[in-house]
């Protein structure tokens, strides 16, 4: 797969900037227009996303719910121009994607750390790979993982590690650079009920914090409407986008919130939509 | 970077790796005494089979003859396996990272790999003549090709998540090399450096009973025909000797360089 290098460098040759200087309001628009996609192996077609139009204001919370293999990786590789569409476009802060979009985070639906690098040393590759000085993101760095729970860990390696803290060290190294866009693929999957309650309020504090665009993709819904401004809700494959739902309960989305009736009703909605698909069935 | 092995003082470690042998080592003494006394017991003929003792006293005997002979092995050992190391790896890393080496000389590459490299030895006396260069390149021609095809399979062995995210930072070519592909490969390139290993001695005494007129082989052939088994086995035990320190040389390299990975073996004592 050839792609163009252009759009690679743009980003990565703009300098880091040090953990301490303020950035402007984070936060970029994202928009999806006509992207389908289609995986050709060895003559067997997969039509995998189907015509996705979707612009994300910038800053928003957005949450994708779908059934397992409707598409939803496939279009977070998509944003993020590691996959090249079949067809449409993506733009991000007004600028089409052609090849690695940088200016990002992303966490991926497994941790993909490096093995031979400590837990710290894990989030700091992020900047390493980027030209920066790790040096300089240390402290931040430590920080982080201490608020995910991860502070006396930062210099074990990853195999001394269960599989939930791996995906949390996965987390913060995707925040470390304070990017204005954020992706993550079904982060929470491999935590345990606590800690993923736990890590859904402590995301949702970061990014009221900071205000940057994030892509969510979970197959828990009731997660979807706890964090989402918007919840998309994918057909199953070839994925289309079957409803898109305006989520409008107050923030910080506290117990009180998550336990109310409307919080409910939007859980219902989006359970019913699957049902309609036979994707639950009773 | 430290692996959790490290942390124990050094001293402790050799301790324990001494405990942990130490039934081996009884093995062993335990088998020499009973070959010392099978053969007494049975009158076994010196020729035919000589005891331990017989064979460490020829071995004082004519230490500096055999010493001699061993500097020359292992020189043509040493020296063939370090340029097939130095030419291997290069070589791997076109192989995995150019579609067109890939295409071309990779096929190749696997197609005489299955010629018996020992028998294409008599050839280079023809062509080498008798002195050190021939020797050198049929040790480093059995060295060469596992180490090609084991560095190949471990710079082509990453994970497409983690190019993904290497990608998505924008790094540049070099620091995607050496921050990524080359820490992730080297697992697999110290498999093929002791399949290499391993090999390098055997490939260099083959080499030395075609055609020489010094070092291991060529001593061993000499006592061989001359009925004095007790050198033969002397021989025999000091290129063992030989083959295994080289092998635990690369090993040793091995702990020192990834040692995250060595850590997380399930096992230590891996046969040769
Ligand atoms: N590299 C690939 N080659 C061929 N087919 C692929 C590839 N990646 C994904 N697919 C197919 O595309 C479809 C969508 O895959 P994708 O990984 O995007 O699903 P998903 O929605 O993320 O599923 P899950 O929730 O289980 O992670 C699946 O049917 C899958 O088999
Ligand atoms: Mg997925």
């Amino acid at each position: 797969m050839a792609r163009p290098v252009a759009a690679m460098s743009d980003s990565a040759s703009s300098k880091l900037a040090e953990p301490d200087t303020p950035r402007p309001a984070a936060g970029v628009p994202v928009e999806i227009s006509g992207v389908a996609h289609v995986f050709r192996r060895a003559g067997m077609e997969t039509r995998a996303l189907e015509r996705i139009d979707l612009s994300v204001r910038a800053g928003e919370f957005v949450a994708v719910v779908g059934p397992s293999g409707c598409g939803k990786s496939t279009l977070l590789k998509i944003i993020a121009g590691l996959l090249a569409p079949a067809a449409g476009q993506v733009e991000i802060a007004g600028r089409c994607v052609a090849g690695p979009h940088t200016d990002l985070g992303i966490v991926f639906q497994s941790p993909v750390l490096l093995d031979w690098r400590t837990i710290l040393d894990n989030v700091l590759v992020q900047i390493d790979l980027r030209g920066g000085r790790p040096a300089a993101y240390r402290d931040r760095a430590r920080a982080l993982l201490a608020k995910v729970g991860l502070g006396e860990f930062e210099n074990r390696m990853p195999r001394e590690l269960s599989g939930g803290m791996r995906q949390r060290t996965a987390i913060v190294r995707a925040l470390i650079h304070d990017p204005p866009l954020l992706m993550m693929d079904e982060p929470f999957g491999a935590l345990d009920a606590l800690t993923r309650e736990q890590m859904r309020i402590d995301l949702e504090k970061l990014w009221r914090e900071r205000g940057q665009t994030t892509f969510f993709i979970t197959h828990g819904i009731s997660e979807a409407v706890a964090l989402a401004d918007r919840v998309i809700v994918m057909t199953p494959r070839p994925g289309r986008i079957e409803r898109i739902i305006e989520i409008d309960l107050p923030r910080p989305r506290h117990k009180e919130v998550v336990t109310s009736r409307r919080f409910a009703e939007y859980c219902d909605e989006i359970t019913e939509c699957f049902m309609r698909h036979g994707v639950i069935q009773y | 970077m430290s692996g959790a092995g490290a942390s124990r003082p050094l001293p402790a470690r050799i301790l324990t790796g001494l405990q942990q042998r130490i039934g081996m080592i009884a093995a062993f003494l335990m088998l020499f005494l009973l070959w010392e006394f099978a053969v007494k017991l049975f009158g076994i003929k010196e020729y035919l089979l000589p005891p331990p003792s017989k064979i460490w006293s020829e071995f004082l005997k004519r230490q500096n003859v055999v010493m001699a002979g061993a500097w020359t092995t292992l020189t043509e050992i040493l020296g063939g396996y370090v340029l097939a190391v130095a030419i291997s790896i290069p070589l791997a890393m076109a192989i995995a990272y150019s579609r067109f080496v890939e295409t071309t000389i990779y096929p190749v590459i696997v197609f005489l790999q299955i010629i018996p490299k020992i028998a294409i030895a008599p050839l280079f006396i023809i062509w080498f003549g008798f002195g050190l260069f021939p020797k050198l390149l049929i040790v480093f021609l059995l060295c060469f090709f596992p180490v090609v095809v084991s560095s190949v399979a471990g710079f082509k062995s990453v994970d497409p998540d983690v190019m993904d995210f290497a990608r998505s930072t924008g790094a540049s070519p070099a620091r995607m090399f050496f921050k990524i592909r080359l820490p992730q490969a080297l697992p697999e390139i110290f498999t093929g450096l002791k399949i290499g290993a391993a090999l390098s001695a055997t490939a260099a005494v083959v080499a030395e009973f075609v055609a020489s007129d010094r070092g291991l082989g060529y001593l061993l052939q000499q006592y061989n025909g001359q009925l004095e088994t007790p050198m033969v086995f002397a021989i025999i035990v000091l290129l063992s000797a030989i083959g295994l320190a080289i092998y635990y040389l690369v090993e040793f390299i091995e702990r020192l360089v990834i040692p995250w990975h060595v850590s997380q073996r399930p096992t230590e004592m891996t046969g040769l």
